[in-house]
């Protein structure tokens, strides 16, 4: 017994055992085979254990899932959004911060893939055209709404009317008759 | 007798300026999408470096993108609960069967090794499949659902995606520009 434990623990120090548990394959754990690695981008402190799980939710979230109609990577059960979710989570318990998350996923799939457009200006129109839609219609009807008070001031009353006007309207309504 | 027409209402220039602008705009807009397949995913990854990859085939053998630089590279992304992937499946037999300088390679998608050894059983093989451990190379190609069929050519750079069943045309075109 007491051999068996000394070898179980040679094995487990031994610097075999990584290689031994990293993933099919003989992948080097902290190379750009591992899902917990954005090559190129060093990660950050990695949050609490149990701050992984709500931050990839909230992170999920903002991700649209490819292959789902209007659907997030957090809120589909699809493979493909399973999938995204499960590497989510491996980059934020590794460190990576959501920015660094969704570029990573940007660059992969492009920009379709966000729920919410960035705030830049080729997306302008998207941020700024149902404001400025809204504020032109009110300004709009507003106008109208004061021309329609303005209406009766404008349009002359019958008694109003110079005498010259007068008979020359019925002048033209004689002529109007007789023919 | 003279009928004498009146001008007509008055025309608001500045209002149907600002109209036709917003109505133009917007029908601007809602005509640039026509033609365009609204559930279409862009492709952002043609005319890229392939990213390197390993993984393990069925057998255990070890693949790495790195070991086959120099070489055309077909990487066919399936399943075995995909019609559409069975449906390809003796086009790339025969492609892999007639071209052998290329390297095809299946890799399996949201699958059980095991379901897809019994279909090869049955189907036929000529070339590898690896296992694709949780979709890690799927979401580095930006693969969004199977068959999906990545064209790499001896440089390295993905020549092309084609999403959905390849057809024999496409195949030879492709078989073609990455093996130049």
């Amino acid at each position: 017994m007491t051999l068996l434990l000394t070898l179980f623990l040679a094995v487990g120090l031994s610097p075999v055992a990584p290689a031994l548990a990293a993933a099919p394959g003989g992948a080097d754990p902290m190379s750009q085979d591992d899902p917990g690695v954005i090559p190129g981008v060093p990660p950050g402190t990695p949050p609490p254990a149990e701050q992984v799980g709500p931050i990839a939710i909230a992170i999920g979230s903002k991700i649209r899932c490819p292959v789902c109609q209007g659907l997030s990577v957090a809120d589909s059960s699809s493979p493909a959004a399973v999938q995204m979710q499960r590497r989510i989570r491996d980059l934020v318990a590794a460190g990576y911060g959501e920015d660094e998350i969704i570029d990573f996923f940007v660059e992969r799939y492009g920009e379709f893939l966000l729920l919410e457009p960035t705030r830049d200006a080729r997306n302008l129109l998207v941020w700024v055209g149902p404001g400025l839609a809204v504020g032109l219609g009110l300004a709009l009807a507003l106008r109208t709404m004061f021309a329609w008070r303005k209406a009766p001031d404008d349009v002359p009353l019958p008694s109003d009317l110079g005498q010259a006007a007068k008979d020359k309207y019925e002048q033209r309504l004689l002529a109007e008759l007789e023919d | 007798m003279t009928v004498t027409r009146s001008s007509g209402p008055k025309v608001n220039w500045t209002i149907l300026g600002v109209g036709l602008l917003v109505v133009g705009s917007l029908v601007a807009i809602l005509g640039s999408g026509f033609g365009n397949d609204p559930h279409a995913i862009p492709d952002t990854r043609t005319g890229t470096v392939a990213l390197p990859w390993r993984m393990v085939d069925l057998d255990g053998k070890s693949w790495s993108l790195e070991e086959l630089k120099g070489r055309p590279v077909v990487l066919n992304f399936w399943s075995t609960w995909c019609g559409p992937c069975k449906y390809e499946h003796p086009l790339l037999l025969q492609a892999a069967k007639a071209t052998p300088d290329v390297v095809f390679l299946g890799v399996i998608y949201s699958d059980d090794p095991q379901a897809v050894r019994r279909y090869l059983q049955k189907a036929g093989t000529a070339y590898p499949h690896l296992v694709d451990d949780n979709g890690r190379v799927a979401i580095d190609y930006g693969v969004t659902g199977v068959p999906e069929t990545y064209f790499i050519d001896k440089s390295g750079t993905i020549a092309h995606k084609e999403a959905g069943p390849v057809n024999p045309q496409l195949l030879r075109e492709m078989l073609d520009r990455i093996r130049r």
